[in-house]
């Protein structure tokens, strides 16, 4: 029977005992099904990033073409020199990244007290808090409006980046990562002397890196593509947001469609290359388990 | 445990202590000197933008003691309700904003947009010089309480190559739905992918409104006299809807256009796929680049009638303090003034929104070169909808008794009758 | 393992601290504008006007209103759907995307990712040219199979059918990745022990695979079925609830409410059936577990 750390450590023998003859059956079904979904989940973006390089006598075709008849710049010079661009980014940067940091701080906390430590009211408390998210967006944006108004923050970033401090959806995400790990080396080290916040810190945390990656990742989309909340909390043009800026690009009667897709393209990436690198910790995590002891 | 409860009731209390510790207006804005600044929430963008911008900046200019702050507001005209509501909640409001016409009843019951009934009747503002449609939009229940801002109504932009293609009789003057049907029929050819004409289905006013000249050409109307009931559904709206829901289901010569912005139909005109686009002069911006050979006609009549329907938008007055009104409403006024007017006019593409700046001899160049003959003419004479408080409930029921008339799932008279119960309880709401 | 009585009571004040901060803020945030909601749902203002006080009667209208009720059965369908779809589908792709990365694995995981990041401004746009009824690619490619053209978001009896696979599309992403985390925690050595036991492919799953997820399971399960009870974005930027009300869901019908025809209050009230309907299942599951555990 091995223990807990044999466990964890992943370094004893059976790791080199992988069936040989195995696997390669295995990846030939699996790819049957994994190409075409992939090529699936990823053709329509394709359309757009094409699209994004359509001229607008093209783009304003009907039928649309598929393919660019040339790459055509149109839309991104648009994007770049009509537009306030640069704030834009700035301010959905800014917003983003302080909610990142912010959830991962407050909902590693919230969801460690909530799996790990026991105490009266605990699991009212958390009902509560999943409580809270059944009332649409849609209409507590309003009286959450006029609590920004009368903490003075309307129409300012901080009213973007109040709300999106710490979310249910982190502390019950991260809640129920916590719950999943075995509590054996947790357990060792609070017998050893160690405090709560120590064991949170240098234990749980390392472990749980694939779901702070997963959570860093999911609030920095969130963030980046909220679009109803900056929409009412929004007014001056300083403070728009990407998501925001890309409206204006749609007028009451006219759209300027290259300069749609560009920005789109343009918004999408950051998100994407976010959690590409967030993707990479999954990789390093799997591997640093082996060393941990 | 005591502390953390302790400390949690505090900060409840304080966040409690700041949600309702009122929405009261900030009076800010006024500066020692005298200078007044105003909050503009114009809901434009692109070209208009930067023609109000420059209009703006030349009122700044010129007013040394009022300073205008031009922003979209969070976004474009459509978006704004919801942000106006929210302003007008929190007490986080603008001084002027755009609002749609058919919002403007609504809008006005509250106290804070400001009555300019008298503002209008100053001696240089020459009120009556604004089209009566536009007069009427801007007036709930007797009095003024917005400036127009915007105006438009519908013709029809047809397509003459198409037209010679197909060997159709361009349209006449004083011609009438028959007309329009067996031209539309005469258009539509399924092996080239080309339509008669068009009519959005999927959301919004823009469905509704089509429908109003039907009804007034043959004498019925929207609601009684009284606006107590609806009338929408009598005769004359069934007859209305008929035509088209012939034209749609029996001729298939109707594009039902479900787009949420009502964009395709647009995208068909432009490229040669639709023969006669219902449509106001904003659908030229795109109509220009994509180098269609148009002409313009009139609506088609009932019995030679050929009343079409206008659709002004306004810009209201929020009251913050009575220094702030004056400002915003000065600016208003001189914005709407006929060299104002004339200029953004040229420079968007909009609609005069006076008589005098429609017979400026400036403004008769750029009339003839994009062909505005037909909807300059409509204006004096356009009829326009009521300002009720129920308008925005009775538009969404007509709405989905015309889509579902036009896409064959229910008969005219019923599928009115239903909208006509709905758009009934809602109006018995209206004070 | 024996827990010392005096260490758990000695763990409330810690514990209190850990969850404080993240406590107060969601409270502070969510509690007062849901107490102004469930006010608003017993006025009839229009949020420009205040309104009067009309007790029970948004609600009693609600249960005539058949628009309501339609709202309330595309939801549901669009739940029923979805949920399972997406968490089950995640599930699997994320259990055959975990394993060392490869160059093509690598690619294969970044193409699941992408429908998730785009915005739903962005994929209204998009599915809005692939579904077109007329020229749209999706009609070209089901033409090349010989299947006839299908109406998409403009049929009434298809629209909520593609809106689900348009938001499968887009959702599935989320669960793969919360899954492919959950994965990468199950000890490999755990998988390896009962290979070597003798275990085959089905059994290490249910057996191994599913009992070590069933924590995320869960909450994948219960934050979509959320997610989609509460689906708005999409629906605004591609249909508006439409064709003829085919697509239009709860929140949407909220959002039309109080925000296009002046009618918050009932707006509201239409919020408060969701959230209570919500309420009940959160109720009814957590009878069940608690009974599951009692006889387990």
């Amino acid at each position: 029977m091995k223990t807990a750390e044999e466990v964890r450590s992943g370094t004893s023998p059976s790791r080199t005992v992988a069936a040989p003859s195995r696997p390669r059956r295995r990846i030939d079904w699996s790819h049957v099904g994994l190409a075409p979904l992939a090529l699936l989940f990823v053709l329509p973006l394709l359309w757009e990033v094409l699209a994004s390089f359509m001229a607008d006598a093209q783009i304003n075709k009907y039928p649309p073409a598929l393919v660019p008849d040339g790459i055509h710049l149109d839309g991104y010079r648009y994007v770049f020199t009509n537009t306030d661009f640069p704030r834009w980014f700035l301010n959905s940067v800014l917003v983003s990244l302080v909610s990142v940091v912010s959830n991962l701080v407050l909902c590693s906390l919230a969801a460690y007290g909530f799996a790990r430590l026991r105490f009266r009211g605990s699991g009212v408390l958390f009902g509560l808090l999943v409580a809270t998210i059944i009332i649409p967006f849609q209409l507590t944006m309003i009286p959450t409006f006029i609590l920004m108004k009368n903490l003075g923050l309307a129409d300012s970033l901080g009213a973007l980046i109040l709300p999106n401090l710490v979310s249910v959806f982190g502390v019950y995400l991260l809640r129920q990562f916590f719950l999943a790990l075995p509590r054996d080396i947790e357990e060792a080290a609070i017998i050893d002397g160690c405090g709560r916040l120590q064991v949170l810190v240098r234990i749980v945390l390392p472990l749980a890196r694939p779901a702070l990656a997963t959570l860093a990742a999911l609030t920095f989309l969130t963030s980046w593509n909220d679009l109803t909340w900056p929409l009412i909390a929004i007014s001056t043009d300083d403070n728009y947001t990407l998501q925001l800026g890309l409206t204006t690009f749609a007028g009451q009667h006219h759209t300027i469609w290259s300069a749609v897709m560009a920005g789109n393209v343009i918004t999408t990436l950051p998100v994407l290359i976010v959690f590409l690198l967030t993707q990479r910790t999954f990789i390093q995590s799997l591997t640093s388990t082996a060393v941990k002891g | 445990m005591k502390i953390g409860i302790g400390s949690a009731t505090a900060c409840a209390a304080v966040l409690a202590g700041a949600l309702l510790s009122g929405c009261s207006g900030d009076d800010g804005g006024v500066s020692a000197d005298g200078t007044v600044r105003i909050v503009f929430w114009h809901g434009q963008t692109q070209i208009a933008q930067k023609a109000l911008d420059g209009l703006v900046a030349e009122f700044n200019r010129t007013h040394p003691k009022i300073k205008v702050v031009s922003q979209s507001g969070g976004s474009t005209a459509d978006q704004l309700l919801p942000k106006v509501t929210a302003a007008l909640v929190s007490g986080s409001y603008p001084d002027i904003s755009y609002i749609y016409g058919s919002d403007l009843a609504s809008i006005a019951r509250n106290r804070k947009v400001a009555d300019l009934t008298s503002a209008v009747q100053a001696p240089g503002v020459d009120w009556n010089d604004f089209w009566p449609a536009a007069r009427a939009a801007a007036t709930v229940d007797g009095r003024v309480r917005a400036i127009p801002a915007l105006t438009d109504n519908l013709a029809v932009i047809y397509n003459k190559k198409l037209f010679a293609e197909q060997k159709v009789a361009p349209p006449k003057p004083g011609w009438s739905w028959d007309d329009f049907r067996a031209t539309a029929k005469a258009l539509t050819d399924p092996s080239k992918g080309t339509y008669g004409t068009a009519w959005p289905i999927a959301d919004g006013e823009d469905v509704t409104w089509r429908l109003w000249p039907l009804v007034w050409q043959q004498g019925g109307d929207i609601v009684t006299p009284d606006r107590r009931r609806s009338r929408f559904a009598g005769p004359e709206g069934v007859r209305g809807l008929t035509v088209w829901r012939d034209m749609s289901v029996a001729d298939k010569s109707v594009y039902l256009d479900q787009d949420s912005a009502g964009a395709r139909m647009g995208q068909l005109f432009n490229n040669g796929k639709m023969g006669m686009f219902v449509a106001g002069p904003w659908a030229l911006a795109d109509i220009g680049p994509a180098k269609i050979d148009y002409a313009v006609a009139p609506l088609p009549g009932f019995n030679g009638d050929n009343t079409t329907i206008g659709g002004p938008d306004n810009w209201v007055v929020m009251d913050k303090g009575s220094e702030r009104r004056k400002a915003a409403t000065e600016f208003l006024l001189w914005l709407t003034r006929p060299a104002q007017d004339l200029r953004w006019d040229l420079a968007t593409g909009q609609l005069p929104l006076r008589a005098s700046a429609s017979r400026h001899p400036s403004y008769a160049a750029y009339q003839a070169r994009w062909k505005l003959d037909v909807w300059i003419d409509n204006l004096p004479k356009m009829r326009t909808r009521p300002t009720l408080r129920a308008y925005p409930k009775l538009s969404q029921a007509v709405q989905e008794a015309i889509a579902a008339v036009l896409l064959g799932k229910m008969e005219p008279g019923p599928a009115l009758d239903r909208a006509a119960k709905a758009a009934d309880s809602a109006l018995a709401t209206e004070e | 393992m024996a827990r010392p009585m005096k260490r758990a009571l000695g763990e409330t004040p810690a514990a209190w601290a850990f969850v404080l901060p993240a406590t107060l803020l969601i409270l502070g945030l969510s509690l007062l504008p849901m107490v102004w909601s469930l006010l608003l749902s017993f006025t009839d203002s229009d949020l420009v006007t205040s309104g009067r006080w009309v007790g029970m009667d948004n609600y009693e209208r609600l249960l005539d209103d058949p628009a309501f009720r339609q709202s309330i059965r595309n939801t549901l369908i669009f739940t029923a759907l979805y949920v399972p779809g997406s968490a089950g589908l995640g599930l699997l792709i994320a259990m055959a995307l975990n394993r060392p990365r490869t160059k093509l694995i690598g690619i294969y995981r970044t193409c699941v990712i992408v429908p998730f990041v785009v915005s739903p401004a962005a994929t209204g746009v998009l599915f809005a040219f692939i579904c077109d009824a007329r020229f749209g690619v999706a009609n070209r490619i089901l033409s090349a199979f010989g299947i006839p053209r299908q109406g998409f978001l403009e049929d009434p009896n298809t629209a909520l059918y593609t809106l689900t696979g348009i938001g499968l599309w887009g959702g599935t992403g989320f669960c793969v990745i919360i899954f492919l985390a959950a994965l990468q925690d199950i000890p490999p050595s755990l998988v390896e022990a009962a290979r070597i036991d003798g275990a085959g492919r089905w059994n290490i799953f249910r057996h191994v695979t599913l009992p070590s997820v069933r924590p995320v399971t869960t909450f994948v399960v219960i934050w979509q079925s959320l997610v989609a009870m509460q689906l708005f974005d999409l629906v605004y930027a591609t249909t508006r609830g439409g064709p003829l009300g085919s697509t239009a869901v709860v929140v949407y019908f909220i959002y039309n409410q109080a925000f296009k025809v002046f009618d918050a209050g009932y707006g509201a009230a239409a919020a408060y059936v969701l959230a209570v309907v919500l309420l009940a299942l959160g109720g009814v599951r957590y009878l069940l577990t608690r009974a599951r555990r009692r006889f387990a």
